[in-house]
């Protein structure tokens, strides 16, 4: 274990060694966080109630939703289509690691920075200065689980995509296509709540709700009871061990048709 | 048993033919026209534990893809490959465990952290235990006072220096063999000795089996017994350096850029020469890139000298350079039956 855990502090490491990016990135997290409170205080100006959800809890949603949905970006599918296209994929396999773990913990230390830069400072900005209340109960503690969880699964379909270049080199539009039907199938960009019953349900048994909408609802929702919260992490755990074998599945598959270049 | 044993291995990759120009690319969008190129085609040999070989031959010839197969990144297509009795392949996350591998053009080391960081991560990677790890950095201190690059980024050194820190790395675990790839290209002379001499070091001291893939005659005439020549996925040659030693020794090639050159004065310099010297005299002239002339000469049978003074008598030479003779030309020298 120890020697992953090493990947990640690297990868934290490497990431510190650009400040400037960071700062902006904070810095524009921010704005957005502004932007999105006046659009939704419109939208919320003559109901206090849309779709069973109040504006506390919308903002709440939309907000944490923009500041996770930097969290679970791992890239992953650009990391490793971009080390594929450049050759540099035969260094890390000349080494004892597992590809597939080595992937996930680099792709940690990106996730920490992108955690203290950008997800604490949301939390900070929604609770100090937009003075949002978030109700105490389960869900509260249950968050950073589930949070936890859903990284493990954004993981997966980055990854995914990212062995995806063993076959076609670049994965570009894979990528972009990927971000697409996340953000909308997820809930990221609009809460599931929002769209019609019959697709909400094909929705709710796939696994990109998973990422966002499971850990989101703890936090808008948190004095729900064990009942609600225990069936959503034990679907996400299965998502995981799905999804882990699943890639696992696939890499032994891709590694076959792999072409390094340089001789 | 040997360390490494490899039969009738072969790789073979299927490659896209791509058309030219941007309709061309569009329509490479759909093509399903792919050709089979046999990079390693039926190859063997046997590496003892303790070894220096030189594994060389031209561009494209190969070289890479065994190296790739013999550390478990490719899966050959056909053959017996195994490295301390292992199928590297399938056994790949064991295998490297007691293999290191520096690729010359690419480095093992985290870019953008300082360099003592990386050899840090190495250790937990391949669970090198503290008191190996000092020994390991106090001998490449001594060798090659690395200590004063510990705290540089790795990406602001400089290209002899980054090598010889990937070296050190891939010496880390104390491996029993050890890849290099191309570990002396683009250095100048004197890095290129102090590498030499480290690698020379490290396979005494420690009898780490070494296989070297370079373009450099030098490096394989300074480090190697053995050495193994492919050309177009084939083996040319496998044996003692001796022998392929006379051939490297012998030749040298005269650069010649002459004024006014037209086809014509290839045929002139060869009639001069035909003139000047008699019998076979072993003087092969050719042109190689643009307004450059190649006159390569077997010293054992005629003088550079005397070939030198003929060029310069009979013709306007605006530019002259003498080069040891290059690998591709090895290999021609070879199949035109030099060895035999």
């Amino acid at each position: 274990m120890r020697r992953y855990l090493s990947l990640t502090r690297a990868s934290f490491q490497e990431w510190m060694a650009y400040r400037l990016g960071f700062f902006f990135t904070i810095i524009g997290n921010i704005v957005y966080l502004g932007v999105a409170y006046y659009l939704w205080s419109s939208i919320y100006e003559h109901s206090t109630v849309i779709r069973g959800m109040t504006f506390n809890e919308t903002f709440i949603y939309v907000a944490l939703g923009s500041a996770i949905f930097i969290l679970l970006k791992t890239y992953a599918d650009w990391i490793i289509s971009h080390e594929i296209r450049e050759g540099i994929i035969a260094i890390h396999l000349t080494k004892p690691l597992d590809f597939q773990l080595y992937s996930l913990f680099s792709s940690l230390g990106g996730i920490l920075m992108n955690l203290a830069a950008i997800s604490i400072p949301t939390i900070l900005v929604l609770t100090l200065v937009f003075k949002v209340q978030i109700a105490p109960g389960p869900g509260l503690f249950l968050f950073p689980l589930s949070l936890f969880f859903a990284v493990l699964i954004s993981f997966c379909f980055d990854y995914f995509i990212g062995i995806s270049a063993f076959y076609t080199e670049s994965t570009w539009g894979i990528s972009i296509t990927k971000d697409v039907i996340i953000t909308v199938f997820s809930g990221a960009l609009l809460p599931l709540q929002f769209f019609p019953d019959t697709i909400q349900k094909v929705l709710l048994m796939l696994p990109f709700q998973a990422i966002y909408h499971t850990p989101l609802m703890m936090i808008t929702r948190p004095d729900q009871g064990w009942d609600v919260f225990g069936p959503m992490l034990v679907v996400q755990a299965f998502w995981i061990l799905a999804l882990f074998l699943l890639t696992r599945l696939y890499y032994n598959q891709a590694i076959k048709v792999l072409r390094i270049s340089g001789g | 048993m040997s360390l490494i044993h490899i039969e009738n291995l072969s790789k073979h990759f299927k490659v896209l033919n791509r058309r030219e120009g941007l309709g061309g690319a569009v329509r490479d969008l759909f093509s399903g026209d792919y050709r089979t190129v046999e990079a390693v085609a039926g190859i063997s040999f046997d590496i003892e534990a303790g070894e220096i070989v030189g594994y060389i031959g031209p561009n494209g010839a190969g070289k890479s893809t065994t190296i790739k197969m013999m550390t478990g990144i490719l899966k050959p297509t056909g053959g017996v490959i195994q490295v301390n009795g292992l199928t590297p392949y399938e056994n790949r996350i064991r295998q490297a465990q007691i293999m290191g591998v520096v690729f010359g053009q690419r480095t093992q080391l985290w870019w953008d952290l300082p360099v003592i960081e990386s050899f840090k991560i190495l250790k937990e990677i391949y669970k090198v235990d503290q008191k190996t790890f000092g020994d390991h950095m106090g001998m490449f201190n001594e060798l090659v006072g690395l200590k004063a690059l510990y705290s540089q980024q790795v990406r602001t050194l400089s290209l002899g220096q980054r090598m010889l820190c990937d070296i050190t790395a891939s010496f880390l675990h104390n491996p029993q063999v050890v890849f290099l790839d191309e570990p002396t290209i683009g250095l100048d002379i004197s890095i290129k000795a102090k590498i030499r001499s480290v690698i020379q070091e490290l396979n005494s001291k420690r009898q780490t089996t070494i296989i070297l893939t370079t373009h450099d005659l030098g490096d394989v005439e300074a480090l190697c017994k053995r050495i193994i020549i492919i050309d177009k996925g084939k083996i040319l040659y496998d044996g003692d350096i001796k022998q392929v030693n006379a051939l490297f020794g012998a030749y040298r090639t005269l650069k010649l850029q002459i004024d006014d050159f037209s086809e014509s004065t290839l045929r002139e310099l060869r009639k001069k020469f035909d003139g000047r010297f008699s019998g076979d005299h072993g003087i092969t002239v050719a042109e190689t890139e643009e307004f450059w002339t190649d006159v390569t000469i077997d010293q054992a049978r005629t003088h550079l000298s005397d070939v030198l003074s003929a060029v310069m008598t009979n013709f306007p030479v605006y530019d002259v350079r003498i080069v040891e003779i290059s690998m591709e030309n090895v290999v021609k020298q070879i199949y035109d039956g030099a060895l035999e």
